[in-house]
């Protein structure tokens, strides 16, 4: 028998019910079910249809977990859950599910950080931990450049995104050129047969005196207006060269500031999580740059790029590993959590 | 005799308690209509640190403001998972009525009367109850449809519209909840939130 801890996760922040259990840094199983195509027709998520989709999927999600996993509930060590960001109303139905696991196992319980969560994902993949490293977070509601000093405890933010998330820039753009939501997929499909130089949008946040005072923040609503001003006056826009000059844009500033976070902090490793991290485009420029720096880049597998269980376990499982106390039990969810905090105290 | 866990969060009050057959041996309570998640688990944890065998849990599923609902029913469905036994929900209305017959002083020999809780939005669930079984499925009214009926009215709800001063009677009864649990007729297995989700998405997203 291995000495690693035995850790079952659940995430509900938004509109995936999802179970992960991992030992140490193996995935046992990873069961996800998404109510995406309940919200595509409304154009974004739901707060109360998604909530009621994680109830409705709880429990069976969890039976497919532990038979994926051949465990039965009882050999788990603890039960981790995302306490937060997210919507308040979703992270509750998965707080008081892991709540009452918790207390019917008598096992602790961690509420942990989404964001970290996404993070620390990689370790499922690429076991060995590089401590520091720059971890860049782009995602439907988040775009941050993070410095991880220890996933555990001290996860220090250097820049965020001033206004739209990466990812909802993504969703707000397909929504204009109707393919639909979410649009992160739908733009990188329809950008593989267009030319990204073909249309020249805004960088934001990349003039020289940005890189003074706003290094490593990011802007993408000029970018979105530009698109959108650019369609209005482009009839027949060539769909493909819009969706590839977009995403280009996007990836382009994404990649410049993690590189620039690198290099001002001296840190030659970079990991990139979140739902973004599943774009083609944004995988294949990150490697090229990393190279030519000299940085080793580390990308989750698309599938655990996007909201999973299996991150979720495996932060709680690297909490357990490192001796950091569990939540005290009646922990509450909360929506704004920073991602400076780990874990709920 | 089976020891049950009873546990509703439908109302503003998000109450526990572990009964033996018929009798409480451990009951708590906290009342306020935010965080019934975390008073949730803490009550829990505190009656399981004095009586941790439990047989089966008993949930009241509403109708009541979804996101409390969902925190018990939530807890409820994982915590009998974990521990491998049974659990029942009741509707949350049927386990106030019992508290108007008591002592039959609140309403005349076999008067109809009506229960009804907060919906917020103006709004109260409630339900009809004749010689205190219900008639028809719950419901969400505004309280002047409500009162339309002509009948007396208890409950959080009326309470709040001031339709009613008996604070006897504003939250469901665990000890009643376990004993519907008894009588198949009484389960229901899935929420009951009488209302359509409202479809506005947010922007919102963390995926
Ligand atoms: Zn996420």
């Amino acid at each position: 028998m291995s000495n690693e801890p035995l850790v079952l996760g659940i995430e509900t922040s938004c509109d995936e019910t999802a179970v992960g259990i991992v030992r140490g840094r193996t995935l046992l199983a990873n069961v996800i079910s998404s109510s995406v195509e309940e919200h595509a027709r409304f154009g974004g998520v739901v707060p109360e249809i998604a909530s009621r989709a994680h109830l409705e999927a709880m429990e069976a999600i969890l039976h497919q977990a532990l038979n994926e996993a051949k465990i039965s509930l009882t050999d788990i060590d603890a039960v981790a859950v995302t306490a937060g960001p997210g919507l308040v109303g979703a992270l509750l139905v998965g707080v008081a599910s892991a709540s009452g696991l918790a207390l019917g196992l008598g096992k602790p319980i961690y509420g942990v950080n989404h964001l970290a969560a996404h993070v620390s994902v990689d370790l499922l993949a690429h076991t060995q931990e590089v401590k520091p490293t720059i971890a860049l977070l782009v995602s439907g509601g988040h775009s941050s450049l993070l410095q991880v000093d220890d996933i555990t405890s001290s996860v220090t933010k250097l820049g965020e995104s001033m206004d739209d998330a990466a990812g909802e820039a993504f969703d707000k753009i397909a929504r204009v050129m109707g393919l639909g939501f979410p649009g992160g997929p739908a733009i990188d499909r329809d950008a593989r047969s267009g030319n990204k130089t073909a249309i020249d949008f805004p960088r934001g946040l990349t003039q020289s005196s940005d890189w003074e005072t706003r290094p490593f923040d990011f802007s993408f609503s000029g970018l979105k207006t530009a698109v959108a001003r650019y369609l209005e006056a482009t009839p027949n826009y060539a769909r493909a060269d819009v969706s590839a000059s977009f995403q280009e844009a996007i990836v382009d500033v994404l990649m410049q500031k993690a590189i620039r976070a690198c290099a001002s902090t001296g840190i030659d490793s970079l990991v990139i999580a979140g739902g973004v991290a599943a774009n083609s485009r944004l995988r294949t420029l990150a490697q090229e740059r990393c190279d030519k720096a000299k940085i080793s880049l580390r990308i989750p597998e698309p599938a655990l790029c996007t909201d999973n269980g299996a991150m979720v376990a495996c932060l709680g499982s690297l909490m357990v590993s490192a001796g950091r106390a569990p939540s005290p039990v009646g922990i509450e969810a909360q929506s704004s959590m920073s991602v400076t905090t780990v874990s709920v105290a | 005799m089976s020891i049950s866990l009873a546990i509703d969060t439908a109302t503003s009050r998000t109450g526990v308690a572990i009964i033996n057959g018929q009798e409480i041996i451990w009951q708590g309570s906290h009342d306020g209509a935010t965080a019934h998640g975390g008073a949730l688990s803490t009550l829990v944890s505190q009656a399981l640190s004095d009586h941790p065998k439990i047989d089966q849990v008993i949930v009241g599923m509403g109708p009541g403001p979804f996101t409390g609902l969902r925190v018990g029913i939530s807890f409820a469905r994982s915590f009998a998972l974990a521990r491998q036994i049974s659990i029942i929900g009741i509707c949350s209305l049927d386990a106030i009525a019992p508290l108007v017959i008591q002592g039959n002083t609140l309403i005349k020999d076999g008067e109809d009367f009506i229960v009804a809780t907060d919906a917020r939005r103006k709004e109260m669930y409630w339900a009809k109850y004749s010689k205190g079984i219900r008639v028809g499925e719950p419901g969400v009214n505004l309280p002047s449809e409500i009162v339309s009926l002509g009948l007396p009215i208890f409950g959080e709800g009326a309470i709040k519209y001031g339709l009613s001063k008996n604070t006897d009677t504003q939250y469901p009864d665990l000890l009643s909840l376990v004993a519907l649990s008894r009588n198949p007729r009484a389960h229901v297995s899935e929420p009951m939130y009488l209302r359509r989700p409202d479809a506005q998405p947010t922007s919102e997203r963390t995926s």
